[in-house]
């Protein structure tokens, strides 16, 4: 099998169309059905919601696409490092502690609640970020992910418990907040904000986490700095998905996947994976949410329903049509 | 191969060199007391039964591993106040295993290694210069091929065009031939003759004594307990040590410039 990379232009082409599709569809279409809306449904719901949506998706996308590189694994995904179940236990701790009408108060709490678990895996991974570059061709990043999955695990345990205390009026949102919801985001700029950043942080020397990817120690052996790179990027991961989680709560599979659908399309090195993995997750979530507030209006779904939905059938279809 | 300033050869010295398994204090001991000096184009062989540590103290030499105690000198400084850029344009390290996450096309693999000790350089000629060595390495036709697609000994030769192209005059092979048929290992033993007419430097740790008789000048045998001889070839490279090295019976046959080892494969009940 050979592997030849589309055209790049054609690639922006076809991204900035999708783009644009997406967000038209998304605009235009209301649990009243299809239309241009009022002009304080399209500022004040619609607009927002799209764009929060776009966000979160971006930075997910964004966030697995990195996690990927710097495990060597492709089964990485931005829930795996604890940051998502860290921000449940804030956002979910909010709801249950704040009185109702406190205005951002699960926001303010995820984000609470991301900070500190992400500084919580650090602090306990940091040494085996910057070890295991010798003596095996194990990934030297095992430490880091079973941190993550540890203090993940807490974090789940903590939220079983808010979920067991809690009365049966709150139980709904807290319920909703944990299936991934983007109903109510009116904040859109954070996950853009965050998505931005992290890609920032990681642009000037992208094309090292493909050489890491490759081999950790052999990536030293031909002078990358792997164990700050590999923070960097661990760092950028986390502010990604903080913000995504704190804006439209847990939503699997587009950080899973969108980077390996971007990699069927033969954009893999990472300067492309990464932007084009954030555009698709963008896309994508904006999509899902679309459906997810219109298929069965006015109840509106949470959008990891759809999310998965879609989206497992699509990937298994694409991975298997090329191994066939 | 010409070297330019940045990529001048250097000697490779080995003072009382010390090497625990794993590089931690506690491991099992594997060298104990190991001193030489490569010289400009020598090629060195590293023997030694499974576990003796060849692969460790390659490591070392790549500065992966600190060493238990002693030191390892390279040109005029200790390995351990080199920059890992600076050290990249000097040795290149290419390791026994590889594990291929992600798609990647081979004559990639090939450039990051051009690229990351010659950041400047124009992106078609990093490519050409990656394709060259693929052919070098008879692995021209699979450029384009995905590297987790390519059998054992293909994704080898990917992996030492990536080490050759590297360009670091002072190469550290890690069973270089451990996938190669013969008209590949013969390949090998070639490049490696250019490399040293040309002043670099290599060390290859293999297992089959008559390839190791053909590719080298020099030769280290490590026993697994602690000791190791080394020096010229003609020194190192007897039946007698080579034998009691890995507990086998060995014959040796004198044929002029060459010599010929024979394992006696099956076991005879005395």
């Amino acid at each position: 099998m050979t592997l030849k990379p589309p055209p790049l232009l054609l690639a922006v082409l076809v991204a900035i169309g999708g783009m644009l599709l997406a967000l038209a569809l998304g605009l235009l279409s209301g649990s009243s059905g299809w239309g241009w809306p009022t002009h304080d449904i399209f500022w004040l719901i619609r607009l927002p919601r799209v764009l929060a949506a776009f966000g979160t998706g971006a930075a997910l996308a964004l966030a697995g696409a990195l996690i990927q590189l710097v495990t060597r694994n492709p089964l990485g995904d931005p829930h795996v490092l604890g940051v998502t179940s860290g921000a449940s236990v804030g956002a979910l701790s909010a709801i249950l502690l704040l009185p109702a009408g406190v205005p951002f108060g699960p926001e303010i709490g995820a984000v609470l609640g991301a900070l500190l678990s992400m500084t919580l895996v650090f602090s306990l991974a940091w040494r085996s970020m910057g070890r295991g570059l010798a003596l095996s061709a194990q990934p030297g990043t095992v430490v880091v992910l079973l941190v993550g999955v540890m203090v993940g695990a807490a974090s789940g345990a903590v939220v079983s418990f808010i979920l067991a205390v809690a009365d049966d009026f709150k139980l709904r949102n807290l319920v909703f907040w944990l299936l991934g919801d983007l109903n109510g985001a009116t904040l859109w700029w954070p996950a853009w904000g965050a998505a931005a950043l992290s890609l920032a942080l990681v642009w000037p020397r992208a094309h090292e986490l493909d050489w890491i990817a490759r081999g950790d120690a052999w990536a030293w052996t031909i002078g990358v700095s792997v164990a700050r790179r590999r923070r960097i990027a661990i760092l950028a991961a986390c502010l990604a998905t903080g913000a995504a989680v704190a804006t439209a709560g847990s939503i699997g599979f587009v950080g899973l996947v969108a980077p390996h659908v971007v990699r069927l399309t033969g954009l893999r090195a990472a300067r492309q994976l990464l932007p084009f993995s954030a555009l698709l997750g963008g896309v994508f979530l904006v999509l899902a949410d679309t459906v997810a507030r219109t298929v069965v209006a006015p109840t509106q779904l949470p959008v990891g329903v759809i999310s998965a939905a879609v989206g497992v059938p699509v990937f298994l279809m694409l991975l298997l049509r090329r191994r066939a | 191969m010409t070297w330019d300033a940045e990529h001048l050869p250097q000697s490779l010295h080995l003072d009382r060199l010390a090497l625990r398994a794993g590089g931690t204090g506690h491991g099992r001991l594997l060298v104990s007391e190991l001193t030489l000096h490569a010289a400009l184009g020598e090629r060195w062989v590293l023997l030694g039964p499974n576990g003796a540590g060849k692969s460790t103290l390659l490591m070392a030499i790549a500065g992966l591993v600190a060493p238990d105690a002693g030191s390892i000198v390279l040109g005029e400084r200790p390995l351990a106040q080199w920059r890992s850029e600076a050290l990249a344009r000097r040795r290149a390290w290419c390791p026994q295993f590889w594990l291929d996450p992600f798609p990647v096309s081979a004559w990639e693999t090939v450039a990051c290694a051009v690229l990351a000790t010659d950041p400047q350089r124009d992106a078609a000629e990093v490519e050409q210069l990656a394709r060259s060595w693929l052919e070098r390495l008879d692995a021209g036709l699979l450029a384009d091929h995905d590297v987790r697609t390519l059998s054992g000994g293909e994704r080898q030769r990917v992996a030492l065009a990536t080490a050759f192209a590297q360009g670091a005059p002072l190469l550290l092979l890690d069973e270089p031939s451990s996938h190669l048929d013969w008209a590949h290992q013969r390949l090998l033993s070639r490049l490696l003759r250019q490399w040293s007419a040309d002043h670099g430097t290599a060390l290859v740790a293999v297992h089959d004594l008559n390839l190791a008789w053909a590719l080298a000048t020099h030769a280290i045998l490590l026993d697994g307990k602690g000791g190791a001889v080394c020096g010229p070839r003609e020194r190192v490279l007897t039946a007698s040590a080579i034998g009691d090295a890995y507990g086998v019976p060995v014959t040796l046959t004198d044929d002029g410039d060459a010599r010929w080892f024979r394992v006696d494969m099956v076991e005879r009940d005395e």
